[in-house]
């Protein structure tokens, strides 16, 4: 089977460096941490109570699971962001566009070597999210459902890092973009519809903002793991918490019946769009101007 | 081999290649020379690829680079002014990524990588790490990875800058190896002596145009023709000086310690003709012969821009 020079090389020298292990082990010492603190809390609540709220037990997969996630959004965009601009201050981009690789060979080998140290993250942290399965309530189905979705949030914000690392000449631009363009996603389009509520709230009373900023939340992946595990928890209308908003994704018809589904899809479109724009700006010029 | 048609290249209200014209012949090593900001690392990324011109056409054996880029590429080794190496690989493992970048793996691209490391003189540095070896050595290593897919052309931008002297004489020596095994070569440099060593043709590239090409023995004419008349007479100098003001081809004129130093363009029979005017003149001559010219004397003439006149300057 032929394996793409890049990922090969990229993983012979990640294997060997500090960085790669000292991640490792910093992801799973803060979602251990988090997971026995939590654990050491509710069994004291049983001491002191005589008690098993069996429930609560549950609340520790939503929060070591929400650790996790919040983790990888951080980790994400810093593990790609300096790939292609890397190899361009090192001036080895030009070298590798001079053999026979081509432009998407590079992205795609970039993307695949970053994505796989998030699933190397993800599957380190197994022991820690089995520790629910100790007191169930939650199916191996609704643990793949998770994995689904970090693997999509991976992909997506992976191929942001990429774009901008491709787009911006050095690397502490493109880390610097790329973690923009997740809290712009994130954070941002979050905002937009607290705003859209808002301004609702002051021209019509007690009116609620529907249509397009509810949108803007199909590319928001932390909405979308939201509704991953609200509805695990066996609540259709969502947590709440942080997106109120999702509570009326009924409003928006087919993309609201199919939201997971539906959000994952435009995650994953958007995430092509960003692999599309990085290998364009990647490319050397000769090759662009001949496709127009 | 090679060959550039009205070259084009603009950067915003920069005009990059005016227009440039270039031939290397195959199995030629050709020295490309210019000023800073002449075009020459400009016309080199258009030969590789890396640059699209905005008006003519690169073409190697035939080939267009503009339309059939991967073809060309296979064709074309590159060896950039920065060595665009990984320090954290070893030497083996550097070329064999290359290799496989070229679609070569497993036995063949070892044994590939093998034979170009005892080529370039690092057969005994396989399990180093690239951050480990000199300058020279990683100059050596870049110019191996060149040579993975054994390209009949290798194109060099500024290969020696930076390098000891005996490294730039060890490359130098792996150069007319590579010449010897029939590769067409085409080396951009600084350091002019050294190409009027190696090179079979040299190409002049000023403000974005190609102002001399041509082979060595054309522009060693030419040196010849182009450096200066060093005159020595006894006595006074002023006689000397009122005419070699007044002679049609005299082109400057400066003193040098004891010696009138006369930039001179007429050939041999003109030189005999000055000495015969200058001796019925009475002047007293007991020195007259051509200054030794050099490449650089020739590149300095081709890319000044300064106006020619006949001027009296006092060197010190």
């Amino acid at each position: 089977m032929k394996i793409n020079p890049i990922y090969r090389q990229e993983s012979r020298a990640g294997a060997r460096s500090f960085k790669l292990p000292l991640i490792i082990l910093g992801f799973n010492s803060v979602l251990a941490v988090v997971a026995l603190l939590y654990m050491y809390s509710m069994i004291t609540q049983v001491r002191l109570t005589a008690e098993i709220q069996y429930s609560s037990f549950l609340g520790l997969y939503t929060f070591v699971a929400t650790v996790e996630f919040v983790l990888l959004l951080f980790i994400i965009p810093g593990l790609t962001a300096g790939s292609i601009s890397g190899e361009r201050e090192r001036q080895t981009l030009e070298l590798m566009l001079t053999t026979g690789m081509q432009a998407a060979d590079i992205v795609v080998g970039k993307l695949v070597q970053g994505l796989s140290t998030i699933f190397l993250l993800i599957v380190s942290s197994f022991p820690i999210l089995g520790l629910v399965f100790i007191y169930g309530g939650v199916t191996m189905l609704d643990v793949g459902r998770l994995l689904l979705c970090y693997v999509v949030t991976a992909v997506f914000l992976g191929s942001a890092g990429l774009f901008c690392s491709a787009v911006m000449r050095r690397s502490t631009m493109a880390t610097v973009s790329a973690y923009s363009v997740m809290v712009i996603l994130t954070a941002g389009t979050l905002m937009v519809n607290y705003l859209a509520d808002g301004l609702a709230e002051m021209t019509s009373v007690g009116g609620e903002a529907a249509g397009w900023p509810l949108y803007l939340l199909l590319f928001n992946p932390a909405a979308t793991f939201q509704t991953v595990l609200s509805r695990q928890m066996g609540s259709e209308s969502g947590l709440g918490v942080l997106f109120p908003q999702l509570d009326r994704i009924a409003e928006m018809g087919a993309a609201g019946r199919y939201w997971l589904p539906v959000s994952m899809a435009a995650q994953l479109l958007l995430a092509a769009a960003f692999l599309w724009g990085a290998v364009r700006k990647t490319e050397p010029s000769v090759t662009r101007r001949r496709r127009r | 081999m090679l060959r550039i048609e009205n070259l084009k290249k603009v950067f915003g209200r920069t005009v990059a290649l005016d227009g440039l014209n270039m031939t290397v012949e195959q199995g030629a090593l050709y020295g490309f020379v210019g000023p800073n900001g002449a075009g020459k690392t400009t016309t080199i990324k258009t030969i590789i690829g890396l640059l699209a011109p905005d008006d003519g056409r690169v073409l190697v054996n035939g080939l267009d680079v503009s339309r059939e880029r991967s073809r060309v590429m296979a064709r074309i080794g590159y060896v950039p002014d920065a060595f665009g190496v990984y320090d954290n690989l070893k030497v083996s493992e550097y070329m064999e990524f290359f290799a496989a970048c070229y679609g070569l793996t497993g036995l063949k691209a070892r044994k590939r990588c093998q034979m170009l490391l005892g080529q370039v003189g690092l057969d005994d540095k396989e399990d180093f790490y690239v951050e480990g070896l000199s300058r020279g050595m990683k100059q050596r290593l870049c110019l191996a990875r060149a040579l993975i897919h054994n390209p009949p052309v290798l194109v060099m931008d500024e290969p020696t800058a930076g390098l000891d002297p005996r490294t730039r004489y060890e490359f130098k020596e792996i150069l007319k190896e590579l010449q010897g095994q029939g590769k067409t070569i085409l080396i951009s440099s600084h350091i002019l002596p050294e190409l009027a060593e190696i090179c079979t043709d040299i190409g002049v590239v000023d403000q974005g145009r190609m102002v001399f090409e041509g082979s060595m023995d054309e522009i060693l004419a030419q040196i010849n023709v182009s450096s200066p008349l060093l005159i020595s007479v006894s006595g006074s100098q002023q006689e000397a000086l009122k005419i070699l003001r007044s002679h049609p081809e005299v082109e400057t004129i400066s003193i040098r310690e004891e010696d009138i130093v006369v930039g001179f363009s007429g050939d041999k029979k003109d030189e005999g003709a000055l000495l015969q005017t200058l001796v019925e003149a009475g002047v007293k001559v007991y020195g007259f012969v051509r200054e030794k010219g050099s490449l650089e004397s020739v590149f300095m003439q081709i890319t000044d821009h300064s106006g020619e006149e006949v001027v009296l300057i006092r060197e010190d």
